[in-house]
């Protein structure tokens, strides 16, 4: 449960700052995806249920404050918490490799979902353009704080459950 | 680890039906929120009436940090800084002159247009940009007014002298405005001089050159490089006769009847801080009706 409402407070947090501090801190006109990089986190390190919570909580926030249609972000936050979620399987703490794999690809699934949703479908047929100025740009921007964030979600989860040593059963031999 | 797995074993739904289910409702929403798009505005606001303050708190944080901040650069380069900007002051004032000359003359062309009704006379409202899209896809931003301050849908911001965009979404304490350089978003124009109509339309490709399209110009008019858009009389939401930039580049189109290019706006979109908000609505009831 404090999970929950730890990544809940880090996730408004983190809105706020992707709306309003980064727009100043833009490298080539590109603000990281720091919500993505949420959700990636949660579903890697907590498996797909929590993944797919923190997409809902990220989607709910993009589409009502900005999107004309609800529900785009929604779903592909959600899947990439899911898809995210499977990886939880090959995941270690102390391997920065996955996580960092993790947040790459989550971003440019992020890009490309929602360029099909919202450019291809309106007749923007210049995916390479997109890719190269938004989508490859973005995705380096995102996994520098990404390692950031993930630094900061381990040491949260250290502060919320310390690691206790596990009394070993009378029969148990060391 | 325990703990672990006692939870898997309560809650014994496969996350793919969660995932399959979500789906439905998101294209349900998405419809929905379509459809009715109105009557979802008191959902959005709640989210919105939870964020837009820490934005907006946020936001003060930076500024007065940034103003502190300047107050420690050092005096020397305040007597340069001076010093140039005596220079630049000097340049500018006899700049500001020969503006004056073409505003006088911008007047009287738009006396001979019929615009005489510009948008100097035009009720406004100050308003600060508190946030902008979180993603870099879309140019829409909030500012901080909303119904309390007279704020209405479809109302125009403006900055400066040129066109920003159109009021999408109202709230009590805040609106969302998008931009003309939004993909999404289309304006009619016309060319002040030549009487040309024109959209205006924004691209995100474009917009890194500083640029966005203009479409559907007479094939057989003839436009010089430079030449005013202004907001059109037909448009259905903008006011008439505010400047929305200069064209350029304008070529036939494959089909010889229209010509299109490029249009840079006079609004720099990348450092938008204050806007005005014009508190007219354009009536288009008659539009509305003639269209019946």
């Amino acid at each position: 449960m404090k999970r929950y409402i730890s990544m809940t407070l880090l996730i408004v947090l983190c809105f706020v700052a992707q709306t309003s501090v980064f727009q100043h801190m833009e490298l080539t006109n590109i603000i990281p995806n720091l919500l993505v990089c949420l959700v990636s986190i949660s579903g890697f390190m907590y498996g797909r249920k929590f993944g797919m919570f923190s997409g809902i909580l990220c989607g709910v926030l993009m589409d009502f404050m900005y999107a004309d249609v609800i529900g785009i972000s929604i779903f592909i936050f959600v899947l990439v918490g899911y898809l995210n979620g499977i990886v939880n399987k090959l995941y270690f703490k102390d391997d920065l490799s996955i996580p960092l794999l993790a947040i790459a690809v989550s971003d440019i699934i992020y890009g490309l979902l929602y360029y099909v949703c919202n450019f291809l479908l309106r007749g923007r047929f210049q995916i390479f353009y997109y890719i190269g100025r938004i989508m490859i740009p973005e995705m380096i921007y995102t996994i520098l704080l990404g390692i950031v964030l993930y630094k900061l979600t381990c040491w949260l989860e250290e502060k919320l459950y310390p690691p206790q040593e596990v009394p070993l059963a009378k029969g148990e031999k060391n | 680890m325990g703990d672990r797995m006692r939870k898997k074993t309560k809650i014994t739904i496969d996350p793919k039906y969660i995932l399959a289910v979500i789906l439905v409702f998101c294209i349900i929403l998405g419809v929905v929120s379509y459809r009715f798009a109105d009557k979802l505005t008191p959902i959005r606001s709640a989210v919105g009436n939870v964020v837009t303050p820490m934005q907006k708190g946020v936001n003060t944080i930076g500024s007065v940090l940034s103003d502190k901040f300047d107050y420690l650069t050092t005096m020397k380069e305040t007597v340069e800084e001076n010093k140039k900007l005596k220079k630049e002051l000097a340049e500018l004032s006899a700049e500001n002159k020969l503006l004056q000359q073409d505003k006088y003359e911008l007047q009287n062309f738009r006396e001979l247009y019929d615009l005489d009704e510009q948008y100097a006379g035009y009720p406004k409202v100050a308003a600060r940009v508190v946030s902008s899209d979180g993603d870099n896809w879309y140019n829409s931003f909030i500012i901080d007014k909303g119904t309390e301050d007279g704020i209405r849908k479809n109302m125009n911001v403006m900055a400066g002298d040129g066109l920003v965009g159109l009021v999408t979404e109202v709230n009590k304490s805040y609106a969302k405005v998008r931009s003309i350089i939004d993909d999404d978003s289309n304006v009619y124009g016309t060319l002040l001089k030549e009487k040309e109509n024109c959209v205006v339309s924004g691209n995100l490709e474009l917009i890194n050159n500083g640029v966005i399209d203009v479409t559907g110009i007479d094939g057989n008019a003839k436009i010089k490089d430079g030449a005013e858009v202004v907001t059109s009389q037909i448009s259905d939401k903008y006011l008439p006769g505010i400047l929305i930039g200069y064209v350029r580049d304008l070529k036939k189109d494959s089909s010889n009847v229209t010509q299109a290019g490029y249009l840079s706006p006079v609004v720099d979109f990348s450092s938008l801080d204050m806007v005005f908000v014009i508190t007219e609505v354009k009536d288009s009831k008659e539009l509305e009706e003639m269209l019946r």
